[in-house]
């Protein structure tokens, strides 16, 4: 049945080619481990889309793939990072050989940023980063996005002014979706309710479309409207290797295989690429590739216990 | 007497600077460690705080990140990075603030950001994340990290988190809400704590059989005031059992005897 705010639900490669175009600035949604949109990264990789700007808060192996790829030149974020299973190895490596230009900040400062450009205020005030380098060592040409200025109300008082931030497009994985975009995010929400709010296109990719009178029933649990969302795809086990909460755990084994290749660069870099994302039609191809029915039902059951 | 290694004893001893009641913001890795441990023993009323949004969880052992499900079971609220890193930090709820890092100097400012030249880096680094954050706005600023040369040079490469910056009154004249908090840096060799007089890290305990000499001689500038040093309590026998058995029941952050 078909919603009167419009029927959003398409593949991730029509979502993509509609959406993402070359020299974005893409917003990446989920943190290190936790619910990132490995399918509509991969897509991006798949479809070659390049010269992009990504933006987000601790990005994980989604944007790693996309630096890896050489599709991105520029990132802006508070960090790169896996945490205990490393760092982001091609996002590092693309930084050491001045590939990729990295613009710094603290999370809250990256956080504040889309909270102002969801509000459609220019700026936000902050506290952070005072007396350090992520002020200091900013080139003549990204210091314009941040400010050192006076509390109006506290002469003498400092206080940084941070430019609002609006990704072209932003690529965010949920647990559930209506397929008018109404999304239910579950578990911690990070940054990607403000950038989604934020962004002029949104892609949501989720575990699960369910329909609009469930919504309705318990729009308590909506996250975010209908209103911001452009695209919906539904694509189980769509955040793998990264968890969904409630429904699947992180796959270390995936994990520790890609931060391998990635660390070692090179034609063992290449070949995940292109055994993985080129060489593969969609993401259930990635997944037969990449896992098993006995190894998924494991991350479940896993996930299941922990909730 | 119980045995346990300097790495056990320096997850403990960090442990131990969390009160019961504290609200706490925790990054991950071996702070994540000591916060848990505080939780698990002498702080069960401690509020655990994670980036990601995660308010007051009962945190299952043991989480590979923060945004692992096991920092979200029993949590109060899952929330927002915003909520968590600007309600309750920024707005000056947390107590504590624990970090780690790859360079700490003498004013206690902490680099995880670049080795090396920010514009043309030797070693590029994960970044603040939350961290420079935790620095500017916690009331107390625990900060653990294994005790290297390396570690510990005279100036940064490059400031992500602010200790003191520059001497007693750098927070103040930055303009940093919180000028003059309490920072204790915990290590496998010694315990190291902010002089408010000087704004430098002043050596305060040594980790059992170290020596005064072998910290100097792991460390680029001198943390000794000349103060009678204090040797770090033991491990008792139920911290080392709550570290071992539900902390980190499979050794993934500290290794065994």
């Amino acid at each position: 049945m078909s919603s009167k705010f419009g029927n959003k639900v398409m593949t991730a490669n029509e979502a993509v080619k509609q959406f993402v175009a070359k020299d974005s600035v893409v917003g990446i949604g989920g943190q290190t481990t936790g619910r990132s949109s490995m399918v509509l990264a991969h897509e991006i990789v798949r479809q070659g889309i390049s010269n992009l700007t990504l933006v987000g808060c601790s990005m994980s192996v989604s944007m790693d793939l996309i630096v890896g790829a050489g599709l991105a030149n520029k990132t802006e974020c508070g960090t790169g990072n896996v945490e205990m299973f490393g760092t982001t190895f091609a996002w590092r490596r693309a930084i050491e050989q001045g590939k990729l230009v990295s613009k710094d900040y603290s999370h809250l400062s990256m956080g504040l940023r889309f909270l102002a450009g969801s509000l459609g205020i220019p700026f936000i005030p902050i506290k952070s980063m005072l007396g350090t380098d992520l002020l200091e060592q900013r080139s003549e040409k990204e210091s314009k996005d941040i400010v050192i200025s006076e509390d109006p109300w506290n002469p003498n008082t400092p206080v940084v002014l941070l430019k609002a931030l609006s990704p072209d497009v932003s690529i965010i994985h949920a647990q559930l979706s209506d397929e008018t975009g109404n999304v239910v995010i579950e578990g911690f929400t990070t940054h990607d309710v403000e950038m989604a709010k934020a962004s002029k296109r949104v892609i949501i990719s989720c575990e699960k479309i369910i329909a609009s009178d469930e919504i309705r029933r318990r729009s308590d649990r909506t996250t975010i409207p209908y209103l911001y969302v452009d695209a919906v795809i539904e694509q189980p086990w769509g955040a793998y290797p990264t968890s969904c909460y409630r429904y699947y755990e992180h796959d270390s084994a995936h994990f520790r295989h890609y931060q391998s290749c990635a660390k070692d660069g090179g034609n063992k870099y290449e070949e995940y690429l292109n055994l993985y994302i080129r060489g593969t039609r969609d993401f259930n191809e990635f997944l037969s590739k990449a896992s098993n029915a006995k190894d998924l039902i494991n991350l479940q059951k896993s996930m299941q216990e922990l909730v | 007497m119980n045995l346990f290694t300097l790495d056990e004893l320096m997850v403990i001893e960090a442990s131990r600077y969390i009160t019961n009641g504290d609200v706490v913001m925790v990054g991950t890795g071996l702070p994540m460690v000591a916060s848990l441990l505080a939780l698990k023993s002498h702080a069960p009323d401690m509020c655990y705080v994670v980036e990601t949004g995660p308010v007051a969880p009962d945190v299952i052992p043991t989480p590979t990140s923060v945004a692992d499900a096991r920092v979200m079971h029993r949590s109060v609220t899952n929330g927002s990075l915003i909520g968590a890193l600007g309600g309750i930090l920024h707005r000056g709820l947390a107590d504590v603030g624990f970090i780690g890092g790859a360079q700490i100097d003498q004013f206690a400012n902490v680099n995880s950001t670049v080795i090396g030249n920010y514009s043309n880096p030797k070693v590029r680094l994960p970044g603040s994340g939350g961290a420079n954050d935790i620095a500017s706005h916690a009331k107390k600023i625990l900060i653990i990290t294994r005790h290297e040369l390396r570690r510990f040079p005279l100036y940064c490469d490059y400031i992500t988190s602010p200790g003191y910056i520059d001497g007693p009154e750098g927070r103040k004249n930055a303009g940093i809400p919180v000028p003059y908090p309490d920072i204790h840096v915990v290590t496998n060799l010694s315990v190291m704590s902010i002089n408010k007089t000087s704004g430098k890290l002043t050596l305060s305990k040594l980790m059992p059989g170290i020596s005064k000499e072998t910290v100097l001689s792991n460390t680029s500038f001198n943390p000794d005031s000349g103060i009678p040093l204090q040797e770090v309590a033991p491990a008792s026998e139920q911290e080392l059992k709550t570290l071992r058995d539900e902390v980190d029941p499979k050794g993934i952050y500290i290794k065994r005897v």
